[in-house]
Parts: C-alpha cells; structure tokens; sequence
C-alpha cells in the first residue's frame, strides 16, 4: 500500500468533518451515554472510537466494560445493554436466548477483521507451513493428518536452527488459545511442552528472543523481531497481509462483531447511529488499520451500511 | 509524684464497672469475630470443593491429569527456590550472628528486610523478560558463576592469610560481607567474559546445542532455574532473618564456654551454637518453603507456565498459584474448571498452614528452651 | 583484658566462615544489581536521547534510536535494534540492522521527534508549517521549527479550552438534558456549545506541518494530532535536563496512551493509593482489635496460644488464596447478594457481583490482618507489666486502664503494623488480578457524580500496570521503558514505606527498652 492510500481516509474524513459542520442542525444533535458490554481485544479499539466519536459529537459519551467476549450475550439479552462487541461470532444458545427475550434476534455487524498469525524468530530462514505441519508441531495429537511429530527444527529442513522446537502459545482461558486449537489443531490437544503466556504480547516477547522459538499471537501484536509464516492449504499458499486476511483466504483469519438490539422495522437512537456511523465510515476503518487490526472491504461496508439504513455513500 | 487517686462515688462506680464489663465484653466479641473472619478462608475452601469431591462433582480422571502437574511444578519451584535460597541465607546469617559486628549488623538487617519487601511483579518482570533471555544467551558463564564464586571467595580467604597485619586489620572478616563484593563483580564480569572461549573450546560452541545433543537436556528460555534464581532471591530475606533471630538468641554463655576452651569461632558456631539452634533454622526453612510454594507473580512470568513433569532443570512448569492467577478470572462459578482451580487453592492453604504451623511450634519450643538455658531474650 | 583480645592477630577461621561471608556479599551484590537496573533502565526512559540517522550498505538511510544490541543467529557479528517511529509508514516502529551493514553514523541537528495522538512518534525532518494545502515550493529551514513551536503552543491553548468548555459547561448541560429531554433552554443551551466546541476544533484541524522521513517519504501531519515535537541532536544537556524533569512530571500526572504502552500512570498511582487508603481504614481497627482480644482480655491459655500460632500463620498462607477467597465470598457471594437486593434492575450486568474497588480492599485487608494484629501485639506486648498494674492499682477499670494507658503506648508499634501492611498490599498482584484490578479504567473510582467514591468500580493498579503492560500490550519492547519506569515507582514507594516502618520500630524499641513480656 502506498503512502497515499494510508493517508487518503484521514484526509478524506478531515474534510468530510469540515464540510459537515454547518449543515448539523442544532435541534437533532445526539446526546447520551451510550454502554457497552463486551470483549476485551476490542477495547483498544472501542475506546479510540470513542474518543473521535466524542471530538464528532462532543455531547455523546462511551462507557465500555471491557470483561470479555462472553459477557456481552447476557447483557444484550437481557437489555442493559444496547451494544456489545465480540471477537467471535455469537454461539447457537446465546442467540437462542437473546431471541426468547426480545422475540427477534440481534442485529450482527462485522466491524473489523483479525487473525492469528504463526510466528518464527526473525532470522528462522523458514517460510510456509503446511496446515497438517502446524498441526504436527503444536498438538500431540495429529489430528489434521500428519505422519509424524514435528519436534526438531532439522526435521522442517531447517539447518541454521539447531534444537528442539519450542513452542509458545496462550493460557487456556483466552479466546485465541480455542480457536487456534479448533482451527489449526482440527480440536485435538495441544502438546504439553507449550508455553501458555498470559498474552498475546508475551508470546511475541519470548518468539523474539528465542531463536528456536515457533508460537501463534494476534496479528496486531506483529513486530518486526518475529516473522509470520505463510499457510498452506490445498497446495495454496496464504500470506497473513490485510488483502488475504479481508477475504478470509488466510486459514486462521476471523472477524470482529458488534452486536445491537434493534428490533426490526425500528430506527436506531442518536448515539448509536452517530456510533455506527463512524465506525463504518473511512476514518472509523482508518482507526481499525492503525491499530493493527484489517479494514473491511469497501463492499462490505457498503452492505452493512444499507442493511441499517445508515447512507451508503459516506 | 503520687497523687491519691480519686476515686469516684459509688453509683458513678458501678456504672463504670457495668461500662467496663461491656466494653470488654465487646472486644472479646470483635476480636473473636475477627480472629474468626480470618480463620474462615480454610473452611470456606473446604466446604466449596469437598462436597463436591464427595458428590462425584468433578471427574477423578480429569483432576489427576490437570493436578498433577501442577503439584510437580510447584513442588519443582519450591525446590529450585530452596536449592539457590538456602545456603545464601544460611551463610548470611551464620556470618551476621556471629562474625559481624553489632553495628554493621543494625545496618545489615534492614537492607536485607528491604529485598523481602520488593513486590513479586518486579522481581518476575525481571526474572521473565531481562534475566531468563540474557541467560539463554550467556548460558555457559552463568552456569560457570556458579562454581567461580564459592571458589573466588575461597581464593579470598587464601591470599587474605598470606597479608600483612595491617591490611588483615583493615580488610577484616567481619566485614567481609562488603569488601568481597567489588572482588565477586569482577569475578562475575571476568567469568562472562571468557566463557565464549571456554564454550568454544569444550562443547563446540555452543552449550545448549551440547547439552542437547550429549545429555539429552532441552533447554527452554523460562526454566526451573530463573524461576528458582528469582524465588530464591525472594524468599532468601525471610529465611535469613529467622535463621539469623535463632543464631542470635542462643544464649551467648554456651559461645563464651567454647571460645574459653580455645575453639575458633567457627568450631564454635558449628558445634556449639549450631546444634542449639538447629529447630530454629529448620523452621526459617520451612517457612521459606511454604512462601516459594505460594509464591505467584514470579513463577507467572518467570517459568512458561508448560505443563511438563520433568526433573529437567532447564524446562520450565506450572504453578498451581500462578494456574489459579491466569485461569480462576474467566472460570465460570460452580464449574468443573472452577472446583479444580478451587481444590488447587485449597491444597496450597492446607500445605502453607501445615508447614507454618509446624515451624512455629518448632519455635515456640525453642524460645522456651533458650529461656530455660538462661539467655537475654 | 579486652583491649589485648583486640591487639591480637585475627585468627584464621578456615573456608566455611568465609564462604557463609561470601553469601552476603553475594545477596548484597544481587539486590543492588537489581536496585541499579531498575533506577538506570526507569530513569533513562525519560532522557531525551540523541537521534541517529544510519546510512546503510546499500544506501537506505533510516532515522532512530538504538535501543538494543544481539549476537546474529548462525553467524558473527551483532545486530542493532533501532527505535524509528513512523508507524504510519511502515507498519512498525522498529527495524533490525546487522551492525555489519552500517555504512555511516550522523546526528544531524535538524532531525525532528514528534509526540503524535495517533501513529506514535514521528521521526524525520520538518519542511514547512501552515494550513492545509500549504505549498513547500521554497522551505526554509531555519524559520520553520520556531513556528511549529508558536503554532503547537497556539494548539494547545485551543486544547486546553476546549476541554474547560466540555468540562465545565458541556457536560452539565448533558446531564440536565439526560434527565429531562423536554428541557428546550437546556438543548438549546447545548446546542450552542457544541456549536463553540466544534468551532475551536475546527479551528484546531486547519493546520499541518509537512515532515519528511530521512528516506524522502512526505507526511502532511495534521497539528492537532501532535503533542509535543523536539529536536533531540539539536538539544544543550541543560535543556535536556529540563525536558528529563517535564518528561518525569508528565509520566507521573498524565494517563496512559497506546493501550499503556506509552504516557504516564497517574490513574494506576491513584487507584494504588485509594485501595492502600481504604484497606488501611479497613485493617487498622480490626487488626487492633483483634490484638488487644488477644493480648489483654482472653485468658492467657492453651487455646489462646493456638489461636496465636494460627493468626501467624496466616501471614504465611500465599496471597492467591486470599484472593480465591475474596472472589468466591466477597465477589461471588456477597456482591451477587447484594445485586440481587439493591441493583437488580441492572442485572445480569453484575454491579457489585464483579471485581472492584470495594473487594479489592477488602481482599487485601483480610491479607494484611495478620501484619497488623502480630505488630500490635508485639508492641502490647513490650509494655511493662507495672504500668497496668499501677493504672489498675490507682482505680482504674480495665477499659479506662486500655485506652489511656496502654493504647497510647502501643500506638508506634501499630503505626509500624499499619505501615507494614500498607507496604505488602502495595506490592501485591495476584489477588487483585481475581478481585477488580483493571487493564484501563478510563474512569477512576471517584468523581463528581454522585455518590462521589464509586466503590464498585473496577481501578487500576501500579503492580498490575507492570504486568499487563509486560504481557498484554501490543509491543512490549515498545512497553518496556513504561514497565521499567512503573516497576522503579513502585519499588521507591516500597522502600520508603518500609524505611519508615523500620525506623519508627527503631525509635519505639530505643524508648520502651527491652522485652517485658514475651508473647
């Protein structure tokens, strides 16, 4: 991407902000609090929302209890609260019971995109694996199909690391831990050796300075001490870069929600649609980019735009 | 000075006495309450996960597999603790009982007090993310800083003799303490130094990579021995200061009988005052063991958190605190997950009071002793 | 006698009296090592320091700070790890670079730091200062960086009152019109404001500085987006001094930015304080209590003796399970209960049925009863027999002979349990991450809405800002310094809490004497 294109959307929101100063009437200005109820790899990126949600209307204010994904489900259904972001899609039984509250199910909107990305130390001269090698280094159980344990780097045809792989990965509680295990290791077990850091951070820490080191984080962790390694799937293979990860090719890409209670046929309060606005506009996606996250396409903003009435050409 | 009491009228006095008996009364509510409140951490872990346990709560197979690395870990840090934390306190309070002088060791005991109070969260962040890297990097010198010293200091002692008597009285034992350390820094900076050509010369460059392919031993960044280095460093000035408080409170008479009968200072702890204090020492151990059982911050970030059960020096483990502190937050209550983490610290508890309570016994009995042998406190 | 036992020879003690010698050098030399890491790695987190600009082999040239130097894996030679900003550019704030591949070294004097919102910091060159738009057809050098000053200063004044007019005017108004939509004066009134505020930013995002990387790519950086910019290289060691001392300052009153990673920690220090202040309201009464139960009214028998030997004990069960209990008792059972009774109109969206201010403290007030009631005691327990005695004997009752007596005597000795206490619970993480620490608390438990001291809100914490900020951020090495300057903060406020325990305790020991009574 070139510099241009990075710095197109702040200047294009700039100048939108400045254009639509005048015309805002007084009377409509939203004002409230709005709540929000949810995950906490989100919260970097509700809280910069939040604050350009602020500087665009100064009379809006965001209270965010960030505890996790899964507390944002009982919340929504039970209505004390209207907006809950979530890194993963809701399950079956959270729907199930939002829908017995409220007679309608909750309105689902992709935000952001992410994935988890497989890391080697800078100088590791390897470039690829295959999903069934990822499999063979990280579980014990083999389940995606490989032949053998992957436990030496020489066994990766690897000659200027010598040793034992060491493997470093996320504590069982974190949400990254499930779905690299689901995603990667076909749900079988993890070895024992792992090391399970309690953040994402840690894992890139240790990958970086352990030569011998192999471990899966975020993809807004990513420093230039660690190298992402491309996947391989049906002899296809995927770099973890934001086009890849945008149309989900990447095996290990995901998105991130935002789920709202709006019953159907009804229109969204002031803040919240001064929220959605922003967030599905060029400078709330220019926030998601900065943060290291991935950017919607412009077709699925557009999407999501008309499926909330919001206007489609921002 | 003395003034007659004035003592009140009857009536006034009764309502005293009644005022009197009330307040105490209420004291001895409050502080049973109290005492009470603070006893209720056992029975309440007790009554969460027994009933369970009994009931069939929680699958047996299950907790044998998620439980038992987790006491192989703790037991293996406590140890690795212990191994680094044990002769430094020890050596440090037999040199501070008896070789130091009163004063420098008004000053001593402070600074060491000080290192216990430094909080867990910075000893580990240390110990994880500055120590445990730079060790795998400089793994041949530090193992080596580990022979070196004791023989630096021997070496110490050997040209010490050979001085004249000017420089023995201004470099003397008793403060030996100080002036050793610019000596063992440069010892340590010297063993850093050289060990690149060691390595090369003895295990082809790399130590790891020899370890690997000779012994067999895997050698992973966060490992039993950062995290016994580290635990070791924090439960070294506890340990200290009871086995020091031991030493010291045997009743000077039994030294001054020895040194009378013409023994060395030495001699004199070792086969005096040692012995005598024995049951004060083996209860500064334990109470050092059951600190680097329950130790949490350190072990989180120190050891990889690796379910391994391995003797392995240089692979890391799992805590049970450090389990608890990762996990117990997004455990759902009432949860099979939830008991384990549960039952996990229940363990811990029952074992920290055990070994606690046996220390102080062990104590108690000694301070009676050293009273009936006669000395000060 | 003892003058010729002093004249005589040291004698020789053989290899086990200077090995136990070497063991506290050696402890010695540990803690200082560790005491000199952290106040060198904390504080030079604030100098300024100088910027390089590297010309590389093959004629790259990249702008930054050293902060690091490896051994390359597999071959000789050492790699450097260089700060270079410009996350906006390149994706990333920092670039490997074998030591080997550096061609030359410079500082030029015209290289520029800027503090950014967003991005981070910038590295580069300045070319020229305006509104946007602005043509760089003649730049001038010289003229440039003093206007960039007059027109960040320019910005921060506008900053400055905006937030007066948001704090001051606006959100009132937002509350009046929360509580009462119908109310035309106030909307209007409201409207009028956030006419003023959106004119001042308006004002505010006219302006940008064109900057340049040292690899020639041009940004137009909108002003009101930067927060402060300097010229290290250019900088005479006394400005530095001063830039150090207003960087100290600022880590210590401003909140954290970048997801902690960069900014200050006044939030954290404060929430430390307020839970300390609150445990220790908690603690002192019942830890005195308790003592004074123990010591002067119980009957001095087996049982007492037990109850003794498993209230010290206490001190020594690990701080994880204080805070397993806290959260299946205060957390879980209570807080629920208490939901249930007083807030189920929030519900499930748990109030107090989740981790906060009040559990915290209570947590770690539980945690420190055993300092404070074995302190207490001790210092009961120096008192002389004879002073109770003669209280007792000139008619006094045991209550009048406790709290005029014996209480005042006593109050050093609880003073050091309290600052002991207060020491431990400063220092400790690990029941706090099960009983209401926060990540970011954006709001700290106490402000102008009522009921003032929000005691169910989660805070954050020093201790815990190192270790989340150490394993939770983005980047720790960018995290690093933050944690180093955090973990210095924290030890110093140790340190100084003990020294104080330790000399009151000397003080008090020097006044009463010797043991009266043994315990």
């Amino acid at each position: 991407m070139t510099i241009q294109g990075k710095w197109r959307w702040p200047r294009a929101c700039l100048a939108a902000l400045w254009l639509s100063l005048p015309a805002s009437a007084a009377a409509d200005e939203p004002v409230g609090t709005l709540g929000m109820v949810g995950s906490d790899t989100m919260a970097g990126l509700m809280l910069r929302w939040g604050e350009q949600l602020a500087a665009r209307h100064p009379g809006i204010r965001l209270q965010l209890q960030a505890s996790g994904s899964a507390s944002a489900p009982p919340a929504l259904a039970a209505g004390t609260t209207r907006i809950g972001p979530m890194s993963r899609p809701m399950r079956d039984h959270e729907r199930t019971a939002f829908i017995e509250e409220h007679g309608y199910p909750p309105v689902e909107l992709e935000v952001a995109r992410d994935a988890l990305v497989v890391i080697v130390h800078r100088h590791n001269p390897l470039e690829f694996l295959s999903l069934a090698q990822v499999d063979a280094i990280f579980s014990r159980t083999r389940r995606c199909g490989a032949e053998r344990e992957l436990d030496r780097w020489e066994r990766l045809g690897v000659e200027t690391i010598e040793g034992r792989i060491e493997l470093h990965g996320r504590n069982s509680a974190s949400g990254s831990y499930g779905l690299f295990r689901q995603r990667a290791l076909c749900g079988g077990e993890y070895r024992r050796r792992l090391n399970e850091h309690p953040g994402a951070a840690a894992v890139v820490a240790a990958v970086t300075e352990n030569p011998e080191g192999i471990g899966y984080a975020g993809l807004n962790h990513l420093t230039p001490g660690v190298k992402a390694l491309a996947l391989e799937v049906n002899g296809n293979r995927y770099r973890p870069d934001a086009e890849r990860v945008r149309q989900g090719d990447y095996p290990l890409s995901r998105s991130l929600y935002l789920y709202a209670n709006l019953p159907p046929g009804e229109a969204l309060s002031g803040p919240e649609r001064a929220l959605l606005e922003l967030i599905l506009s060029p400078e709330g996606q220019a926030t998601v980019s900065e943060l290291g996250f991935v950017a919607l396409s412009g077709e699925a903003l557009a999407q999501q735009r008309r499926r909330l009435g919001l206007d489609t050409s921002p | 000075m003395i003034e007659p009491s004035r003592l009140a009228s009857p009536p006034r006095s009764h309502w005293r006495h009644q005022r009197d008996r009330l307040a105490t009364g209420l004291i001895a509510a409050g502080g049973i309450g109290v005492v009470g409140a603070v006893m209720a951490i056992g029975a309440f872990l007790a009554f969460e996960v027994l009933p369970a346990l009994a009931g069939g709560g929680i699958d047996t197979e299950r907790l044998r597999d998620a439980l038992t690395p987790m006491a192989w870990g703790t037991l293996k840090a406590a140890l690795g603790a212990m191994v680094f934390a044990i002769p430094l306190a020890l050596g440090a309070a037999m040199h501070s009982a008896l070789f130091m002088s009163q004063r420098l060791r008004s000053r001593m005991k402070p600074s060491l007090e000080m290192m216990e109070a430094l909080p867990g969260v910075v000893v580990g962040f240390i110990a994880g993310l500055v120590l445990a890297p730079w060790i795998e990097r400089h793994l041949a010198g530090s193992l080596a800083l580990l022979a070196i010293l004791p023989l630096g200091v021997l070496l110490a002692a050997a040209s010490w003799r050979r001085l004249s008597v000017g420089w023995r009285r201004r470099l003397p034992l008793s403060r030996a303490g100080l002036w050793l350390i610019p000596w063992l820094a440069l010892l340590g900076y010297a063993s850093f130094a050289l060990s690149p050509i060691v390595e090369a010369r003895l295990f082809g460059g790399d130590l790891r990579v020899w370890l690997d392919a000779e012994l067999g031993l895997d050698y992973a960044t966060r490992n039993a021995l950062i995290v016994g280095l580290a635990m070791g460093f924090a439960v070294m000035p506890s340990v200290y200061a009871l086995a020091e408080d031991a030493l010291s409170g045997v009743p000077s008479r039994l030294g001054e009988g020895a040194h009378a009968l013409g023994a060395t200072r030495w001699q004199t702890l070792w086969r005096v005052v040692l012995p005598a204090a024995a049951p004060g020492i083996f209860a500064a151990v334990m109470i050092g063991a059951g600190r680097a059982v329950g130790e949490t911050m350190i072990v989180l970030m120190a050891s990889g958190n690796t379910a391994l059960m391995s003797l392995n020096p240089f692979e890391g483990m799992r805590t049970m605190a450090a389990g608890i502190a990762v996990e117990m937050p997004e455990a759902v209550p009432g949860s099979e997950e939830y008991l384990l983490l549960m039952l996990a610290a229940l363990l811990l508890f029952a074992f920290t009071f055990l070994v606690n309570t046996l220390a102080e016994v062990v104590r108690s009995r000694l301070r009676r002793r050293y009273r009936w042998l006669g000395g000060a406190p | 006698m003892k003058r010729r036992a002093v004249r005589r020879l040291p004698r020789s003690e053989g290899p086990w009296a200077w090995l136990a010698a070497g063991s506290v050098a050696v402890s010695l030399l540990m803690l200082g090592g560790l005491l000199l890491l952290i106040a060198v790695r904390g504080l030079g987190h604030f100098w300024p320091a100088s910027v390089a600009l590297v010309t590389l082999d093959d004629g790259r040239a990249i702008a930054g700070r050293a902060t690091r130097e490896l051994p390359l894996v597999g071959q000789e030679g050492n790699e450097r790890l260089y700060f270079t900003g410009n996350r906006d550019f390149d994706g990333h704030v920092w670039e490997w670079i074998p030591v080997s591949a550096i061609a030359s070294q410079q500082r030029p004097v015209d290289l520029v730091v800027l503090e950014r919102r967003r991005y981070g910091d910038f590295i580069g060159r300045l070319v020229a200062v305006g509104p946007v738009g602005l043509s760089v057809d003649h730049p001038d050098q010289e003229a440039v960086w003093p206007r960039l000053q007059a027109r960040l200063q320019a910005q921060q004044a506008l900053r400055d009152e905006r937030d007066r007019l948001v704090r001051d005017t606006l959100r009132p108004l937002v509350q009046r019109v929360d509580a009462n939509p119908g109310d035309h004066d106030a909307r209007e009134a409201l409207a009028e404001v956030n006419d003023k505020v959106r004119a001042l930013q308006a004002g505010m995002h006219g302006e940008v500085a064109i900057v340049e990387s040292v690899g020639g790519r041009r940004l137009e950086q909108p002003l009101d987006e930067v927060l402060r910019a300097w010229r290290p290289n250019a900088m005479s060691p006394v400005e530095k001094l001063m830039a150090w001392a207003q960087n100290v300052w600022r880590f210590l009153s401003e909140g954290p930015r970048d997801v902690n990673a960069t900014g200050g920690v006044w939030p954290a220090i404060f929430g430390t304080v307020l839970m300390v202040l609150l445990m220790s309201l908690l603690v002192t009464p019942f830890g005195v209590l308790a003592a004074v139960y123990l010591n002067e009214v119980a009957h001095q028998g087996r049982m007492t003796h037990l109850v003794r030997i498993a209230v010290r004990n206490l001190a020594g069960v690990p701080s994880i399970v204080y805070g397993v209990f806290g959260l299946g008792v205060f957390v879980y059972g209570i807080g629920s209960s208490l939901d249930e009774w007083f807030f189920s109109d929030a519900l499930p969206s748990p109030t107090f049925g989740t981790g906060g201010l009040l559990w915290a403290s209570l947590t770690l007030a539980l945690l420190t009863l055993p300092v404070v009631i074995v302190a207490t005691e001790e210092g009961l327990a120096r008192i002389p027999v004879e002073q109770r005695e003669g209280a007792l004997a000139l008619g006094a009752t045991r209550l009048e002979t406790l709290t005029r007596v014996v209480l005042p005597m006593a109050v050093p000795a609880m003073l050091t349990g309290v600052i002991l206490a207060v020491a431990r619970a400063a220092g400790e993480v690990a029941p706090l991450m099960l009983v209401g620490v926060a990540k970011l608390a954006p709001q700290v438990p106490v402000d102008g809405e009522f009921p003032y001291l929000h005691l169910e809100r989660k805070f954050m914490h020093l201790g815990y800002h190192i270790y989340d900020t150490a394993f939770h951020g983005n980047d720790v090495q960018a995290a690093m310094p933050v944690v180093y300057a955090t973990a210095l903060l924290l030890v110093l406020v140790i340190l100084l809490l003990n020294l104080t325990a330790i000399l009151l305790r000397h003080y008090f020991r020097a006044r009463h004497g010797v043991l009266a009574r043994q315990p």
